[in-house]
Parts: structure tokens; sequence; C-alpha cells
């Protein structure tokens, strides 16, 4: 059996779950702390890729991401290469519909801060950045492993976006889903049984080093 | 209001179900959909029969049969699973109903040189669209034309895979992909009028082939189907929109 869809399938999600921290946390404080108009507007924006179909959030990024759309044109700019149908087209594709699933857990457990706890630090004369480092991050820790554990499950399952912005290149943007799809359609039963059958225990083992993880830091 | 509401109400309960009684209920390939949208009316005038269409790829419709759907005639893309159906003894003998072309059509007016070999050649072209070779004809075809004219292990590290063939002319549309293999009627709609085309000679016509089921409910409407789908007016709207 080809192993590759699957490895592609865990280095997306890896990657994903690794970067997706950088783009949420602002959004998340931002969110749970900020006061200013147009928030709810914000939101919304962060929640639709959770809500639209999938091909269709996949359609939009294809003409955004291609080289005749502002993202796409502008990364062939920087680096020479086209963004759509490669690897990093399909990171950045994860990180957008993975948004959602990373901010709402991430906002919730800061929300969930006592104000309390950071105005005594600031009066105690610790620094904004310590007192990020030894308050909001240990306090949060919860909701950075449920946003974890939900961003990696999500993008190691997602179909209908990597399909639209993918173009299915063996090694490159061929994940687990879209071979498990075109072996169906194939008639290649044996071949999706297969996949699919390698995919639940890597799935649930991945699941079960998390929640070790988490059982232990708390 | 609240009559109201219960008026809509029922409206809604009653129109699908008034909708689904038609005589002859017709599993169709998505390519064909515009060619068929013309033929149902026209069937419809001439026999007095009313006909209902389903479009989809033709590995899911026919996943959809081997799974007792209540289709009648189904219209594939393709000569293999209808002669599948056929040896499975879940389907009569298939005919041809369509032949298609490929050809190599780009939204860029300058990729469209007589010679498509040089174009997809060519260090300007950095993406090219084709089908999957292995489900879909059109892929299949364009595979057998580039390695006819032996260009297949050269362009392959530029090739990006459409699922189906309208997914394929879709990466060429947006221009994520500077051309690619479609089919002949793609460029017979509006995004397609856009762009241009060259036709691909060498590529083997893909054969569309029908089958009527053995589970059909309406077999003699499926069998007065198959008589006007090789009538001179059908013949004439296949031309128009690129089959033969």
């Amino acid at each position: 059996m080809d192993w590759t869809p699957l490895i592609l399938s865990a280095k997306l999600a890896f990657w994903t779950m690794l970067l997706i921290p950088v783009v949420a946390s602002p959004l998340a404080s931002l969110l749970a702390f900020g006061r200013f108009r147009g928030k709810s507007l914000l939101d919304a924006v962060i929640t639709l890729p959770m809500v639209m179909p999938p091909t269709v959030l996949g359609f939009a990024l294809l003409v955004v991401m291609g080289p005749r759309g502002f993202m796409g044109g502008l990364w062939e700019d920087l680096t020479g290469n086209r963004l759509v149908f490669s690897f990093a087209g399909i990171l950045m594709a994860s990180l957008v519909f993975n948004l959602p699933f990373a901010v709402q857990p991430l906002r919730a457990s800061l929300e969930k801060l006592d104000p309390r706890l950071l105005e005594s630090a600031a009066v105690l004369g610790l620094s904004p950045l310590s007192a990020f480092f030894r308050i909001v991050l240990p306090n949060c820790l919860g909701g950075l492993a449920a946003a974890s554990i939900l961003v990696f499950a999500h993008s190691l399952g997602e179909f209908g976006v990597i399909l639209m912005v993918g173009g299915s290149i063996p090694g490159q943007t061929q994940v687990a889903s879209v071979a498990i799809f075109e072996a169906v359609e194939a008639l290649r039963f044996d071949d999706a049984f297969r996949m699919s059958a390698a995919l639940i225990p890597v799935c649930f083992v991945v699941l079960l080093i998390i929640n070790k993880i988490n059982a232990r830091r708390s | 209001m609240k009559r109201i509401c219960s008026l809509v109400l029922a409206l809604c309960l009653l129109v699908p179900s008034g909708a689904s009684a038609a005589d002859l209920l017709i599993a169709q390939a998505a390519n064909f959909t515009p060619v068929m949208k013309e033929i149902i009316p026209a069937f419809e005038k001439a026999t007095g029969l009313t006909a209902q269409a389903t479009y989809a790829s033709t590995g899911k419709l026919y996943g959809q049969i081997v799974n007792d759907a209540p289709f009648d005639i189904f219209l594939a893309a393709d000569e293999k699973r209808p002669n599948k159906l056929h040896a499975d003894g879940l389907a009569e003998k298939p005919f041809i109903y369509a032949m298609g072309q490929v050809v190599l059509w780009s939204a860029d007016k300058g990729f469209c040189g007589e010679d498509w070999k040089a174009t997809v050649l060519s260090p300007a072209v950095k993406r090219v669209a084709v089908a999957n070779t292995e489900t879909a004809p059109y892929g299949t075809s364009a595979m057998k034309a580039m390695q006819k004219v032996g260009v297949w292990d050269k362009v392959q590290p530029k090739l990006v895979f459409g699922q189906s063939i309208s997914q394929t002319f879709q990466f060429a549309s947006t221009g994520s992909a500077d051309v690619g293999f479609c089919a002949y009627s793609s460029v017979f709609t509006d995004e397609g009028r856009k762009g241009c085309f060259v036709v691909v000679d060498q590529a083997p016509p893909v054969i569309q082939a029908a089958c009527v089921l053995k589970s059909a409910s309406h077999p003699d409407a499926a069998a007065k189907f198959v008589e006007f789908l090789s009538s001179p007016e059908v013949q004439a709207m296949k031309l128009k929109y690129g089959y033969k």
C-alpha cells in the first residue's frame, strides 16, 4: 500500500496545529478582551469558514490564491512559485478553515480568566510580557490543548477545501481523504478500505497521546 | 398570520411530492447536463410523458444504482460503468449515445497556438490541468494523446488533477492552471467563450454509453427515450454543444 497520502495528511495536520496559535491567539484575545465597534462583525467573519460549505470556501480560496488573485499574486511575486496546487497552498487553506475551531476554545478560556489575577500581577510589578507567560499562558493551557486536538483532528479529515485548491498531486497535495475518494471512484475498494483502516488507528493514537498530555498537565 | 403560516407549510409539503411523480427517471453524467436540459423538454413535447434527470458524476450514479436507486435509464460519461452493470445483470445491453472530444483550453489567449505540444512544454506554462486519468474518461483520453506524441513524461511535473472534467475546467478558467485539457463541450459555456482552445486531434474520442436498467419501473417510457435519443432533433442538439 502507498503510505504517501497518509504521511502527507499527518504532515498537514501537524503544521496546521503548530502554526494556528500564531494566527488564532491574537484574534482570540481581541475577541475576549477587546471593546470596539464591529466586534460581532469580526466574530462572524472568523466563524464563517465553520458554516460555509467546504466547496464554497474552496472555490473562494481558489480564486483568491490563484495567480490572478491577490494572495496568489503576492506569493508569486515574493517566491516565484505558484501558491495553489502546492503544499504551502493547502497549508494556508487549512489554516483558514481551521481558524474558528482554534479561536472559539481559546477565546472561551481567555474569558474565564479572572481579571483580578492580571490586576494583582500588575500591582506586584510584573511586566505585561511576563504576566502573559506566567499567568495567561498557564491558565489557558486547557483551551490551547482543546484547540490543538480539534484542529489536528479536523485537518486530518478535511476533504472539500483541499480538493478544490490542491489539484491532487501525489506527494504534494494528494492527502489521505482525497486519495480514498479517488480509490472509491476508481472502484478500487480494497485500496480505499486499507487506507481508511490505517487512518482510524492513527487518529485514535493521536487523540490518546494528546489526552494523556492533558491529563498530566491538569 | 397563523393561517398564512400553515398555508405556506402545506404548500412546502405538497410541492416536492408533486414534482417527483415523473414518468421517467434519468441518471445523467454531469458533463452532458446542458444537452439533457434541452432534450428533456423536447422529449416531453414529442411524447407527452414527463421526465426528470439527476445530474452527478458517473461514479456516484453507478454507486447509487448498485444500491437500488430508482432510475430507469443511466447515461454515463464512459463505457466502463454501463458495461459493468450489464455484466452484473443489472442493465440491458449498453449503447453509445454521444462522443466527446478533448481540447486544450486556456483563459490566456496567448496559449492557443496550433501546436498544443509546444504549448504544454513551454516554460511559460507552469501548471497544466487534466482530469483524473484513472476515473475521468476525458483524463484518460488526454493522457493517451500526450503519450502518443511523447510529451507525457515531460509534462508530468506540471500536471494538476481535477476530480472531474468540470473541476479541470474550473482550474483553467480561474487561471490557477495556465492551460487545461478540457471537454470540447465546455467551450460552449459562457465561461468557456471567454478563453481560447485548440482541438487535441491525437486524443481518442470519449465514448459515452447508456443503458436501460433491469430494475426500471417505467420500461416503456425508457424505450421511447432511447428511440428519441437517435432522432435528428437530438443529433442537432448534441452538435450544438460539442458532441458527436
